[in-house]
């Protein structure tokens, strides 16, 4: 069975077809409704970051299941010009595109892992992972 | 040679038991040897005895599991602790090395083949003691854990458009979590207005149990309620501001009592003595 | 493949109740004719119903919250209703407070709400 799906990042309907994606992903693995929420949440940020930021990119999402834990991984990924200063997109309240600015650390907060790796010039890739409690 | 052995212990068990319960007996910190009536001193003793010597009885590998399981199972619920059961091992075999060096079965030529009898007959029961123990210690441990998440956050409604919530024990970020679901849960559930959440039974507030239940309080505004804290003692109201915690925007009060008076008030009601 | 959420009217109050999720095009439509409709028909309050919204992120808490201020620069008042515990939950921990919105639990308090607050 492949337990990796995917959707491409490229119009503003790709991000409700992410997230729609991400929230059967999440109801089928087994998480409670507000998990989905976080889940569903979480690949919004994400896709809605690729659109606004590097015009196109991929919404990858993998079941795992390792040592009796389950769960859910989101990998973003897009070779948009990639992310100068990490540290500050990390701080709450920073934001270029005039939202809220709830972005990184707000999905960080959602999700269980969360790791970014970003060149610039090159790309962003975030991988977040949720648990099954 | 084992034939041997398996006679003599079989011979002496009586003495065998003596010695070892006088031993035991000597063992500082439990108090099983001291307290418990003597017919079932005796009786626990036989038990141990009989699956310590089990094993010679029946040759030297085959281990019984299920009287060991039995056995384990007993001692747990004496309370022994594992260290207490070792030493209980441990003496045992020293009384019975004891006892064949008496009756000259151990000699100083045999002594190494013997220590090596006595490592196969220890060792595997040693073990499997501990994995009993192991293995209850993660059962009792599983169970608490249930037992925790199920006396940890309930809301109760009280009157009409009115929940409380007490809050015992200390708030990590895990149960702060099911805190939170629980409470809007409920509050959509009972249709209440106002939430009491009581913290008299929470021991220590610092900023992330108060990070915690001000997002609570923040949750609940969204569904659509108010969220009070109650329950504030000297100590708490002391250290909250003494870290710069920030409650203004909450209506706190000291008791419960004066909490649910507040949130009837806030409900346009009041508590009247009627003739 | 565009939709526009329905807005209806009750005496002075514009009922709406968002039904499916939504994308970001039907978002910005619907703050557009929410205030029109305002305009049109000099309402003073609104309810948004969202319990059959199963998450919000940051873009539609922000459509929202600008819809918000824009109809207090109406002179019109809103109530947010039904918010479900996993939306709040997770509105929360994004870090999106909503602050100065007044909620409540269901349409029908709502309503309530907003009839006394309109009293006032």
């Amino acid at each position: 069975m492949n337990n990796r799906s995917s959707v491409e990042i490229f119009t503003e309907w790709d991000i409700v077809a992410a997230r729609q994606l991400g929230r059967n992903e999440a109801k089928n693995s087994g998480f409670g409704t507000v998990d989905q929420a976080r889940i569903t949440t979480a690949i919004s940020e994400l896709a809605r970051n690729i659109y606004l930021y590097a015009g196109k990119g991929k919404i990858e999402i993998e079941r795992l299941e390792t040592d009796g834990m389950k769960g859910m991984t989101i990998i973003a990924s897009d070779e948009g010009p990639g992310i100068p200063d990490l540290r500050r997109v990390m701080e709450d309240g920073f934001s270029t595109s005039g939202g809220l600015g709830a972005g990184m650390p707000g999905v960080k907060r959602l999700m269980d892992d969360f790791k970014v790796e970003s060149e610039v010039g090159k790309g962003t890739t975030i991988t977040a992972t949720k648990w099954l409690r | 040679m084992n034939s041997k052995m398996r006679e003599v212990v079989n011979e002496h068990m009586d003495t065998i038991i003596e010695k070892w319960i006088d031993l035991m007996k000597e063992e500082k910190g439990e108090r099983f040897f001291h307290f418990m009536p003597q017919h079932l001193v005796e009786k626990t003793s036989r038990e141990f005895t009989m699956l310590m010597t089990s094993n010679i009885n029946e040759g030297d590998t085959v281990l019984n599991n299920e009287r060991l399981d039995d056995f384990t199972e007993k001692v747990v619920r004496f309370g022994w602790s594992i260290k207490f059961v070792n030493k209980a091992i441990d003496n045992f075999a020293s009384v019975v090395f004891e006892l064949l060096e008496d009756k000259e079965i151990i000699t100083e030529q045999n002594l190494r083949i013997f220590m090596g009898v006595f490592t196969a007959w220890i060792n595997p029961l040693r073990e499997s003691i501990i994995e009993a123990y192991a293995i209850k210690w993660e059962q009792t441990d599983a169970l608490q854990k249930v037992a925790l998440q199920e006396l940890s956050a309930s809301l109760i409604p009280v009157v009409d458009k009115v929940s409380i919530m007490p809050l015992v024990g200390t708030i990590d970020t895990e149960r702060a979590k099911l805190i939170m679901e629980n409470l809007l849960e409920g509050v959509v559930q009972q249709r209440a207005d106002v939430v009491i959440l009581d913290i008299t039974g929470v021991p220590v507030v610092d900023t992330m149990v108060a990070h915690h239940i001000i997002q609570a309080a923040d949750a609940v505004r969204l569904v659509g309620a108010k969220c009070m804290l109650v329950g504030i003692r000297p100590e708490i109201a002391q250290t909250i501001v003494a870290l710069g915690i920030n409650l203004s925007d909450f209506t706190t009060t000291s008791t419960l009592r004066r909490g649910m008076q507040e949130a009837l008030s806030l409900t346009n009601r009041q508590i009247v003595e009627v003739e | 493949m565009n939709v526009r959420i329905p807005i209806l009217k009750l005496d002075e109050v514009l009922i709406v109740s968002i039904q499916w999720e939504l994308d970001d095009q039907t978002a910005i439509q619907f703050q557009e004719d929410l205030l029109n409709k305002m305009h049109e028909t000099t309402a003073r309050g609104v309810v948004i119903d969202l319990t059959s919204i199963d998450f919000i992120d940051s873009f539609i808490a922000k459509v929202l919250g600008d819809v918000i201020s824009m109809s207090s620069l109406m002179g019109a008042k809103v109530v947010i209703t039904g918010i479900q515990p996993a939306v709040a939950i997770t509105l929360i921990e994004l870090g999106i407070r909503l602050e100065n919105v007044m909620t409540a639990l269901d349409l029908e308090n709502g309503l309530t709400k907003l009839r006394t607050e309109l009293e006032a």
